[in-house]
């Protein structure tokens, strides 16, 4: 069987860029939101790092969605999914909650950037700087919302792969907590990544504060990984083949030990905590500690998408 | 202001937790028999694998009667075998089709409702306009029968010749093709029907029960043969 190819697979890898992408996208807003409300308050529109979740979100969020589109078989017709829904299906409750979350996220970001965008506008268009105004007003509950939002879609992909009762190691309660969370913690890498490149201090209070959330997140993504497999394994039956096919010997093997495990967990883990005993932090450190990050949660959609599909029931 | 703000969200985290929670719960793979009381009908099929000598004619038939094109199929004859030594050498027949599942899962998750169950027949068939070839419904079935029709591009199965036989008042394509009468096809309501009096005298099994789906394609199991673990 081969890694990329095989008899019964629906979903390929641009699915597993959009799940990739919706999580990071999330996690990039969710992690600006607490360097705001944590750290930052007033001062937030000033940090590279809180631009750089500005920048993030919505491009990953429109390129997941645009690759989804594209990976429809009638992509023009993909405004069919925006005007049907149907309840009971995950994918419908998922698009309703990419719309929402759209519209807060820019209205999250017209608040916090409200004085870069009203001084831009000067007196044109008068109307949209009362909007924006009248934005800033409700800035409590869009935050909230966006909060919300932001922790459902995390989920969300998690959830569109476990209602496939068919395929046991997809089919599973923990996969979307284990999805929020990875995906969060890619936002919070992207958001480092991105603030560093954007000329952001590398030992500012805005590292600082997503690192010492990044260490227990790793712990717990890597128990939430430990739950996934050792609960199928006990599961037994074709659950247990698919646990030990996945993780096992051969090239998903490989990917989920070096990548998922090596890189994206055991590396970003011990640097964390290495670094909180030593001295300042480096462009390097946080570049490279952020990448291996964002290397491991990709490979993680990947292998979790792959895998999935091989052994059903 | 402070206190407002996080009422505010507990009660908007409450309700999206309520509202999943119940969209879920209503869903068809939920125990629900709520029969439909008006329809009188609802079509099941019986393949008696003990009869079928893997000939293919359904499936020709098939792709004949429904336009479906080469390279897809909505119906398979899985082959297994061959058992024993020559010349006393057996194989076995397993129909592989849609199973029309009272609770199937590609209803469930199709976003669209392209995938519905028709209230009138019990038939699970395609709106073929809703469709936007998501194929999450393709991922979503079990039994693994869907496919996207290259010439359509929507998401395409067997359908009990619904758009085509049963229109004219035929039975289903593989049906009449089948030289052994392997087939039988009919109204699971109707207890006089060849179906029913099938199912009555002969032990059936169906495929992936534990499932939840109730499918409505039922097998009448091979005898011959090895015993297989």
């Amino acid at each position: 069987m081969s890694a990329f190819h095989f008899e019964g697979l629906v979903w390929h890898w641009p699915i597993a860029i959009y799940l990739f992408l919706a999580g990071l996208s999330a996690g990039a807003v969710f992690f600006a939101i607490m360097l705001k409300h944590f750290k930052l308050a007033g001062e937030a529109y000033h940090s590279p790092f809180v631009q750089a979740a500005a920048i993030i979100a919505p491009i990953a969020v429109f390129g997941g969605l645009g690759i989804l589109v594209l990976d429809l078989t009638k992509p023009l017709d993909f405004w069919k999914i925006l005007v049907f829904y149907n309840t009971t299906s995950v994918m419908s409750m998922g698009v309703l909650v990419l719309m929402a979350y759209q519209v807060a996220l820019f209205a999250w970001m017209a608040c916090i950037f409200n004085q870069m965008i009203l001084q831009l506008l000067g007196d044109r268009l008068a109307f949209v700087s009362s909007f924006i105004k009248w934005l800033v007003k409700q800035e409590a509950a869009i935050t909230g919302v966006l909060v919300i939002l932001s922790i459902s879609l995390g989920a969300y992909t998690g959830f569109l792969l476990s209602a496939l009762i068919g395929f046991p190691l997809l089919n599973n309660p923990v996969l979307p907590l284990l999805f929020l969370i990875s995906g969060l913690s890619s936002g919070a890498a992207a958001t480092l990544l991105g603030g560093v490149l954007l000329r952001g201090n590398p030992n500012g209070i805005e590292v600082r504060f997503i690192h010492g959330i990044e260490i227990p997140m790793i712990l717990v993504e890597i128990g939430l990984i430990f739950t996934f497999f050792v609960g199928l394994i006990l599961s037994g039956g074709q659950s247990q083949v698919a646990a030990l096919n996945a993780i096992g010997y051969g090239f998903w093997g490989w990917i989920f030990w070096g990548g998922v495990i090596g890189v994206g967990l055991t590396l970003p883990l011990a640097a964390n905590l290495w670094m909180k005993v030593s001295a300042d932090r480096k462009f390097t450190y946080v570049a490279v500690t952020a990448s291996f990050s964002l290397i491991g949660v990709f490979l993680l959609r990947n292998f979790i998408l792959y895998t999935g599909q091989m052994t059903g029931i | 202001m402070e206190h407002s703000k996080r009422q505010f969200l507990k009660g908007c985290g409450a309700l999206l937790a309520g509202v999943s929670v119940y969209t879920v719960t209503k869903s068809p793979l939920a125990e629900n028999t709520e029969a439909e009381p008006h329809s009188e009908i609802k079509y099941a099929m019986v393949h008696d694998e003990n009869i079928c000598i893997g000939c293919n004619a359904c499936v020709e038939a098939c792709r004949e009667v429904n336009h479906v094109p080469e390279g897809v199929t909505r119906l398979n004859i899985e082959r297994s075998g061959p058992f024993g030594e020559y010349p006393e050498q057996s194989y076995r027949f397993n129909r592989v089709s849609c199973q029309h599942c009272e609770a199937a899962p590609c209803v469930r998750v199709c976003p669209t409702g392209a995938a519905y169950i028709d209230k009138e027949t019990g038939i699970v068939a395609v709106h073929e306009e809703r469709c936007v070839g998501c194929q999450y419904c393709i991922a979503a079935c079990p039994y693994q029968v869907r496919f996207i029709n290259p010439e359509t591009r929507t998401a395409d199965k067997c359908d009990f010749c619904q758009q085509t036989q049963l229109k004219k008042g035929l039975a289903p394509a593989c049906v009449l093709a089948c030289p052994t009468k392997a087939l039988t096809f009919g109204n699971l309501k109707d207890p006089d029907s060849d179906l029913v009096r099938l199912l009555k005298s002969k032990p059936t099994y169906r495929s992936k029960v534990d499932l939840g789906t109730r499918p409505k394609l039922f097998h009448v199991q091979n005898i011959d043969g090895e015993i297989m673990l």
